[in-house]
């Protein structure tokens, strides 16, 4: 579940971060990557359970979701 | 027509609509009509019916509401209405036969 | 960890779904109470029994009334933290003052935020609120529990458990284990179609309870999924507040950016000025909707920067007509009266939100759509508690013959959290009619009493459970299921017989007049009585036929 937290979090924020530099107006942006943030969380959580490999599944979430992260603040940073 | 007797005649097509999707799977025909056999024809027939009177009862939402409230007024119809259903098959069954007049309902 | 996704899914919604199980039985019940909220709080508030009002007139009924509104001593206590120095007990500057109304309203409720001078951060804000009746302007007072709006509704969302936020978490956690439940339960569910009307009362236990918990979960999904997932989605800011945390600076440079192209100025100006007639804006607000084929009643009225040169007047129509919760916002210099910009047309994202908030907020005008709510939301409940049900039937017996004592506390957990969740509710709509109008010295306030007493009974219910909980350890029936039934029918009777006897409003004058919130209320209350005692009854015969099984039986084995 953390990791899921996790990953999600670091979906949100690229999109975000991705899509207003992209030119998308800023709360639109934020609004649908909410919206797609909570399925995204959804079907990752449920991989969780059903995944054969528990390492693979911390790799993808802490990874995954750390790189995503960063990504965001990468942005962040060129256009402040 | 008034809004609230065209939203009563859509639940009504939902109920039907409901009963003879209920009537084409070989389990609930059991329950209402015994042994009497329900032809593979019959149940396509049946679906088809059941098909479109849900879609009926969309179209008499959608007169009655905006489109955005309509669709909601609908998904929740059609889910009171299947509700309705499973309750009637599992305390009155025979009531259902009332969808296909013509057919005796099984006495027991 | 699992040898198929099935199993995966099966563990998944079992055990996931029995923990949160129990928070989500409070957000259903609650959540399907508080479609009806404001009609409970006139319940609640005999003074507030009337027609539905209009927002009233600004210059005449409104501005005398935000003037002389000063925060609770309550909330002047909280920003004790918050400041550099004493605490002021005057406010002098409001940043906001705001009226909100809808088509059920028949109170109005008011909020001023002020500045906070010496504040250590510069936008804290310190809270007055009113509620008035808005034909004449005189307040109501203040220590009169909404017990609707301002208890069921906020137990919805966040289990009124506010340290923290705690509670909203829990909530947020309990609607995702929801959505997971959804989904694991049909991938578990192979004859989704083909089972989809089965309901067979008459086989055995478990099989009919888990009929019952796939009917209701089944033929209501859409309802189910939408509401957990719009929940999430309405309350992301609290979930995932990125936008104000790792990506604030992205967010500070997109507030500067958009108070320059709409106009609408950010901070005060330093200079004094009157306010023009805000009712003439609202004429002309109206009038602009109406053009745009969009007529419609004002909704939300909020004025910024009050009193300053930099003020301005905003105006939201109210949402009857559709799901979504556009606001068709227009703004108005508040010096002048002359319009400063007019919201243009959603996106398409935007739509999309406003649609997803609108359809789970319900700020529009539909009785049957109301009420198909409501069954939802109890069917909810139903699927839910049957869910638990069946966890308790499936193992009792085992249980019994292990010599374990899980299945019992499960069992009583479950009658807390169903009937005893009833009676609590009942409990505290009792109290609200038998209390004093006022406490008296050293007692704590109305308000509180009437809380600490749903939580007594509640509590009261769950010594109940447990206490009578012993026969399930030997695979039998809990006789508190059908004691807590009896209670929940005598309870509903009193308390409509109380609505009766302390003001005079009962069923017959509320019908013949054609009130239906105060009717609505008595009515449900009754109506649910019948089926609670419609259970005790099934649940009696269902007692006397169940065999007794010892725990050292060699009976044959149980399929």
């Amino acid at each position: 579940m953390l990791g899921g937290y996790v990953f999600t979090w670091g979906g949100i924020a690229l999109g975000v971060a991705g899509l207003f530099a992209a030119g998308m107006e800023f709360h639109d942006a934020e609004h649908l990557c909410n919206i797609l943030g909570f399925l995204v969380f959804l079907v990752v959580f449920l991989w969780a359970f059903a995944a054969r490999s528990m390492p693979r599944v911390w790799l993808v979430l802490l990874g995954g979701g750390g790189l995503m992260t960063a990504s965001a603040s990468l942005i962040q940073h060129m256009l402040v | 027509m008034p809004d609230s007797v065209t939203l009563l005649f859509a639940f009504v097509l939902a109920l039907a609509g409901m009963g003879w999707l209920a009537l084409a799977m070989e389990a609930h025909w059991e329950q209402v009509y015994g042994e009497a056999v329900c032809s593979p024809a019959l149940a396509r027939r049946l679906r088809w019916l059941g098909g479109l009177s849900l879609l009926g009862a969309l179209l008499l939402c959608l007169a009655v509401d905006h489109a955005t409230m309509a669709a909601l007024v609908w998904f929740m119809t059609l889910a009171a209405a299947a509700l309705v259903v499973a309750f009637t098959l599992s305390w009155r069954a025979r009531w259902l036969a009332v969808l296909l007049p013509g057919i005796r309902a099984e006495l027991n | 960890m699992f040898q198929n996704l099935r199993l995966s899914m099966a563990w998944l919604h079992t055990w996931f779904g029995l923990v949160l199980g129990f928070v989500l039985m409070i957000v259903f019940f609650f959540g399907a109470l508080s479609v009806f909220d404001r009609e409970i709080d006139r319940w609640a508030i005999p003074s507030s029994r009337f027609e539905a009002q209009p927002m009233p007139s600004f210059d005449q009924v409104l501005k005398p009334v935000f003037e002389t509104m000063q925060p609770s001593a309550e909330r002047i206590d909280q920003l004790r933290n918050k400041v550099n120095g004493p605490v002021p007990t005057h406010f002098t500057t409001p940043s906001v003052w705001g009226a909100y109304t809808t088509h059920r309203d028949p109170v109005l409720g008011l909020f001023v935020g002020y500045e906070v001078p010496n504040a250590k951060e510069h936008d804290t804000r310190v809270f007055a609120l009113r509620t008035i009746d808005p034909r004449s302007g005189a307040s109501l007072p203040d220590d009169r529990l909404k017990i609707g709006s301002s208890f069921f509704y906020p137990m919805h969302y966040s289990l009124t458990f506010y340290w923290k936020n705690v509670g909203y978490w829990i909530v947020g956690l309990a609607a995702l284990i929801m959505l997971a439940a959804l989904v694991s339960g049909v991938i578990m569910h192979r004859k989704l179609f083909r089972e989809l009307f089965t309901f067979r009362p008459n086989k055995n236990k478990q099989r009919s309870l888990l009929d019952l918990h796939n009917l209701t979960g089944v033929v209501a999904l859409p309802f189910h999924f939408f509401f957990a997932f719009t929940g999430l989605v309405i309350f992301a800011g609290i979930y995932f507040p990125i936008t104000h945390t790792q990506l604030e600076p992205l967010h500070e440079l997109h507030e500067r950016l958009d108070a320059e192209e709409t106009g609408l100025p950010h901070d005060r100006a330093g200079v004094a000025a009157p306010m023009a007639s805000v009712d003439a804006m609202v004429v002309e607000a109206q009038r602009r909707w109406a053009e745009k084929g969009m007529a419609g009643e004002v909704g939300f009225l909020a004025m910024r920067h009050v009193g300053d040169a930099n003020g301005y007047v905003s105006i939201y129509r109210a949402g009857t007509d559709r799901i979504a919760l556009t606001g068709e916002g227009i703004h108005f210099k508040a010096f002048t009266g002359e319009l400063l910009r007019e919201d243009p047309p959603s996106s398409a994202v935007d739509s999309v939100n406003e649609f997803l908030t609108g359809l789970h907020l319900q700020h529009f005008r539909h009785w049957l759509l109301r009420w198909l709510y409501v069954l939802g939301g109890l069917m909810g409940c139903v699927c839910i508690a049957t869910g638990f049900l069946f966890f308790v039937e499936k193992r009792k017996r085992q249980h019994a013959k292990q010599g374990s004592q899980g299945a019992r506390v499960v069992d009583a957990l479950a009658v807390t959290t169903v009937t005893g969740m009833v009676v609590a509710t009942l409990g505290i709509l009792i109290a609200n009619r038998l209390l004093p109008d006022s406490m008296g010295a050293g007692w704590p306030e109305r308000q509180a009493m009437e809380r600490y007493i749903f939580w007594g009974a509640w509590a009261l219910a769950m010594v109940h459970a447990f206490l009578r909980s012993a026969p399930v350890a030997q695979g039998r029936l809990n006789p508190a299921w059908r004691e807590q039934c009896l209670a929940v029918a005598g309870l509903a009777v009193v308390a409509v017989l109380l609505n009766w006897a302390t003001t005079g409003d009962h069923l017959l004058r509320t019908l013949s007049a054609g009130y239906w919130p105060v009717a609505g209320v008595d009515l449900f209350m009754l109506a649910g009585a019948m089926v609670a005692l419609f259970a005790a009854r099934k649940l009696k015969q269902r007692a006397q036929r169940a065999p007794v099984l010892r725990p050292e039986s060699s009976g044959p084995a149980h399929a």
